[in-house]
C-alpha cells in the first residue's frame, strides 16, 4: 500500500510542480542585507541527527549565534529528510516556512525551487561576506543555479556548509594476512583484488540495488576522463558519446571486474546498508562508497584496523558539496540567517565539524586533532584544489537514478551486456537533453 | 477467533471430536501453521531484537544475530529526541476524535441511504465507493490550498477533518449494506409505538448495530494511527507531529540508523498493538454478529 502510494506520489508532484511554479513566482521583492534584522526569531530546520558531525557542528553554531544576538529566540527542529525531500515546496510556499533550512543540492530540487522564486538569491551576501572564497570552484556548482534551475552558473541560491566524496575503504587487518600493500595504480589495485580472489575472498562488498554499484562504475569510466567529460556530463556543455572511450570503458571494466570475482554477482540484490554492515562483520576487505560512512565505522567498527585511500590512480572522483543551507523567499529574519550561515563558515564551527569525521569546505586541516580525521579532509581538500569533484553519475536527468540501478544490476548478474548497459543509459539522458532543449 | 472455534468444537459430539484428534493431517496442518505464524512474526521479531542491540553490536554481528546484553539506550534516546511522548498523544487525540465522529457521521449517512432510503441512493453509495478508492495524492493538492485558505495548514485539525470524511466514506458504505438489510418490523413497531425517525436512530437502529459500530471504530482508530502520507504534508510543525511521521525523523539522505530505527519501530507500533488487544474482541463479535440478529 505504501509503496503503490509512494509511486503515485512522485506522478502527483511532478503533475502539479507546473501549477505550483505558477504560484510561487514572486520576483518583486526586495532583498536587502537588512531586512529582517530586527526579527526576535529565527526558526531553522537541518535534518541531521544530533551526534552525526554536522549535528554537532550545527549546535555549536546555534549557540555562537545566540551569543550574538542575545534577544532572538532561535527555534531550532529536527526534521525528517522525507518530510522535506517531499514538501519543502508545499512548506516554502505556505506562511509555516522556516527562517532558514538545510535543503537537498541538485536541479530536481534546490533548482526547481530557485526556479519557482521559493529562495533567496544569496549571491550578494556570499561575495559580501566571502563565502565565494572560502568554496572552492567545484563546490559552488552544486550552490549556483541559473533561471532555469540548472547548477553550475548563475546566482547563489545555497551555502554548503560540507562536502562529500567516494574512497575506497579497506579492512588493513585482511590487507595484512595476505600481505597486500595498499595500491597507489589500478593495475596494483587489481592485482591486490585477484590475490583476494586466489584466497577465496571475494573482494569488494557493492549494493547493487542503491546507488553504491553506479558509483564503481562513475569511478571506472573518471579513470579515462578529463574536466571536460564531466561538463559535458554533468553539465550539458557538448554531447556525450555513451559508445565513446570513457563511459565503453567504465562498462568492460565494470563487467569484467564482475566475471572476474572482484564482485559477487549476489550483490545485485544488496541494498547499501546491508553492504556497509557486511563491510562491517569483516566479511569483505574492500568497500568502494562516500565519506558519509566514515564517521558511522569510525564508532561501529572494533573488531578490526581499517583505513581509506582514494580510488587508485583517477583525478577525477564522484564526490560534490553536501546539502545546502537555503533561505526561503517567505523567511522573516533573512538578515539573521545570513548571520547564521556566516557562522556555519567560520574556522570554529568548521574546525569541529572535521574533528567529528565530517568533512567541512573550509577548515584549517592543521586545527583537526585525529589523525584519521585529518586523512580524510587533506584527501578532499587534495581532490578540491586538483579540481576532482565528479558529481554523481545519476545527477543529469531526472528519474536517473532508477535506470543506473537497474543497469548496473543488469552488469552484475551477467543479464545485460556493457553495449546494452550503454544503450540503457543513454537514451534517458538524451531525452532529458531534448526535454531541456539542448 | 480461535476461542470461539474451540468452543464450538467441544460442544460437539464426543466421538467427532476424538475422530479429529487422531486424524494425522490435523499435525500437518498444525505445523504448517505454525511455521506460517513464524513466517508473519518473523520481521517483528527482528525488529524487537534489533530494538535492543547496541550499534556497535549490530555492526560486528549483523541483523539477524541475538543481542550480546540488551542495550536500552536506543529506545530511551530516540524517545527524548523525538519528544516522543507528546507524538503520541497527537495520534491519540486524531485518532480517538476521527473515530468517534467518523463513525457518528457514517451512522447518520446511512441510516438516511439504508433505512431512509433517499432518493438516488445508489449514486450516493457510488460516489462514496469512489471517494474510497481514490488515492490520497490526488487529494494532496486540493486539500493543501483549501487548508491554507481557511488557515488550518500546520494544524491537527486538518488531519482530523480529513480523515473524518475519509473514514466516513468507507464507514458509510460499509453500514448502508448493513442497514439495507435492517429488520422492517422492528421499525415499524417503533413507530407504532410513536417514535420519531431521531428516536428510533438512536433507539433502535444504533443499539442494534452496536457490534458494527463497535469495528469500524476500532478500524478508523486503527487506520488513523498509522497514516503516514497527509499528516507527513499537513503536520509541518515537530509539535503536530503524529507517530508515524516522527519516526521518520531517522531516515537520513544516505544514513540509516538500524537499532534506532528499529527501536522507534517498536515503541511506535506499541500503542496500536495494545489498541488492538484491548478491542480485539469488540472486533471479533461484530464479525461473528455479520449483521443484525
Amino acid at each position: 500500500m505504501t509503496l503503490s502510494r509512494r509511486g503515485l506520489l512522485t506522478g502527483a508532484l511532478g503533475l502539479s510542480a507546473a501549477a505550483l511554479a505558477a504560484c510561487g513566482k514572486d520576483d518583486d521583492s526586495s532583498s536587502s542585507s537588512t531586512e529582517g534584522a530586527d526579527a526576535k526569531t529565527l526558526t531553522l530546520w537541518h535534518y541531521e541527527g544530533p551526534t552525526s558531525a554536522m549535528g554537532i557542528a550545527w549546535a555549536k553554531a546555534i549557540e555562537i549565534f545566540k551569543t550574538k544576538h542575545p534577544g532572538v529566540e532561535v527555534k531550532f527542529e529536527e526534521k525528517s529528510f522525507e518530510q522535506i525531500q517531499q514538501n519543502a515546496q508545499m512548506i516554502l510556499n505556505s506562511d509555516s516556512a522556516p527562517d532558514i533550512l538545510e535543503y537537498n543540492k541538485g536541479n530536481a530540487t534546490a533548482g526547481l525551487l530557485s526556479k519557482q522564486g521559493l529562495l533567496t538569491d544569496l549571491s550578494d551576501e556570499a561575495t559580501k561576506r566571502g563565502w565565494d572564497k572560502k568554496l572552492s570552484s567545484s563546490l559552488q556548482t552544486t550552490a549556483k543555479y541559473d533561471e532555469d534551475g540548472i547548477m553550475g552558473s548563475g546566482k547563489f541560491f545555497g551555502v554548503p556548509n560540507y562536502g562529500e566524496y567516494v574512497m575506497v575503504y579497506y579492512n588493513k587487518t585482511m590487507f595484512d594476512k595476505y600481505k597486500i600493500a595498499v595500491p597507489t595504480t589500478l593495475a596494483e589495485f587489481t592485482a591486490a583484488m585477484d590475490t583476494f580472489v586466489q584466497n577465496k575472498v571475494v573482494p569488494l562488498a557493492v549494493g547493487g540495488a542503491e546507488y553504491p554499484a553506479q558509483q564503481i562504475f562513475y569511478e571506472l569510466a573518471l579513470s579515462k576522463a578529463d574536466r571536460a567529460f564531466v561538463d559535458d556530463y554533468q553539465l550539458y556543455k557538448n554531447k556525450v558519446d555513451f559508445n565513446g572511450p570513457v563511459i565503453s570503458y567504465g562498462a568492460t571494466t565494470f563487467a569484467e571486474w564482475v566475471s572476474k570475482g572482484y564482485i559477487a554477482k549476489n550483490s545485485a540484490g544488496i541494498k547499501a546498508e546491508d553492504m556497509g554492515v557486511s563491510w562491517e562483520q569483516g566479511k569483505f576487505p574492500i568497500l568502494i562508497s562516500g565519506s558519509w560512512w566514515y564517521g558511522r565505522f569510525a564508532k561501529e567498527v572494533k573488531n578490526f584496523e581499517w583505513g581509506t585511500f582514494l580510488f587508485p590512480g583517477n583525478t577525477l572522483h564522484p564526490g560534490s558539496s553536501g546539502n545546502l543551507w537555503v533561505v526561503p523567499e517567505k523567511s522573516k529574519a533573512k538578515a539573521l540567517a545570513y548571520d547564521f550561515i556566516d557562522i556555519t563558515m567560520s574556522a570554529e564551527v568548521q574546525n569541529l565539524l572535521g574533528n567529528n569525521g565530517g568533512v567541512p569546505v573550509a577548515a584549517d586541516a592543521s586545527a583537526i586533532t585525529d589523525a584519521k580525521n585529518k586523512e580524510l579532509i587533506e584527501n578532499f581538500n587534495k581532490l578540491v584544489t586538483g579540481d576532482g569533484l565528479a558529481f554523481y553519475p545519476d545527477w543529469p536527468a531526472p528519474g536517473y537514478y532508477d535506470v543506473m540501478v537497474a543497469a548496473t544490476q543488469g552488469l552484475i548478474n551477467g543479464s545485460k551486456t556493457p553495449q546494452a548497459f550503454q544503450d540503457e543509459i543513454a537514451k534517458p539522458y538524451n531525452e532529458n537533453l531534448a526535454d531541456l532543449g539542448k | 477467533m480461535t476461542l470461539t472455534a474451540t468452543r464450538a468444537s467441544t460442544s460437539r459430539t464426543p466421538e467427532r471430536v476424538s475422530l479429529r484428534e487422531r486424524h494425522p493431517a490435523r499435525f500437518f496442518i498444525l505445523a504448517l501453521l505454525l511455521v506460517l505464524l513464524l513466517l508473519i512474526v518473523a520481521p517483528l521479531l527482528v525488529v524487537a531484537i534489533n530494538a535492543v542491540k547496541s550499534p556497535a553490536d549490530y555492526a560486528a554481528n549483523g541483523p539477524l544475530a541475538l543481542p550480546h546484553h540488551l542495550y536500552w539506550q536506543g529506545i530511551v534516546d530516540f524517545w527524548n529526541r523525538a519528544n516522543f511522548g507528546l507524538k503520541l498523544w497527537n495520534s491519540f487525540i486524531t485518532s480517538i476524535v476521527v473515530a468517534v465522529l467518523g463513525v457518528i457521521l457514517s451512522v447518520f449517512n446511512a441510516y438516511a441511504l439504508g433505512i431512509g432510503r433517499v432518493k438516488g441512493r445508489l449514486w450516493f453509495l457510488v460516489f462514496f465507493l469512489i471517494a474510497n478508492l481514490l488515492p490520497q495524492e490526488v487529494l494532496v493538492y486540493p486539500l493543501y490550498y483549501l487548508s491554507k485558505q481557511v488557515g488550518l495548514y500546520d494544524s491537527l485539525w486538518s488531519v482530523i477533518i480529513i480523515f473524518t470524511v475519509i473514514q466516513s466514506a468507507f464507514g458509510t458504505y460499509l453500514l448502508t449494506s448493513v442497514y439495507t438489510e435492517f429488520p422492517k418490523e422492528l421499525l415499524e413497531a417503533a413507530a407504532i409505538d410513536g417514535a420519531g425517525k431521531w428516536r428510533s436512530l438512536w433507539r433502535v437502529v444504533v443499539p442494534v448495530s452496536r457490534p458494527t459500530l463497535a469495528v469500524l471504530f476500532t478500524f478508523f482508530f486503527i487506520w488513523t494511527w498509522n497514516e503516514f502520507f497527509l499528516p507527513l504534508i499537513f503536520l509541518i510543525s515537530n509539535d503536530n507531529q503524529t507517530v508515524p511521521v516522527a519516526l521518520g525523523v531517522l531516515q537520513g539522505d544516505r544514513m540509516m540508523d538500524a537499532t534506532t530505527t528499529s527501536a522507534s519501530a517498536l515503541i511506535g507500533i506499541i500503542p496500536a498493538m495494545i489498541f488492538f488487544l484491548i478491542f480485539q474482541r469488540t472486533l471479533t463479535r461484530g464479525i461473528a454478529a455479520g449483521a443484525i440478529k
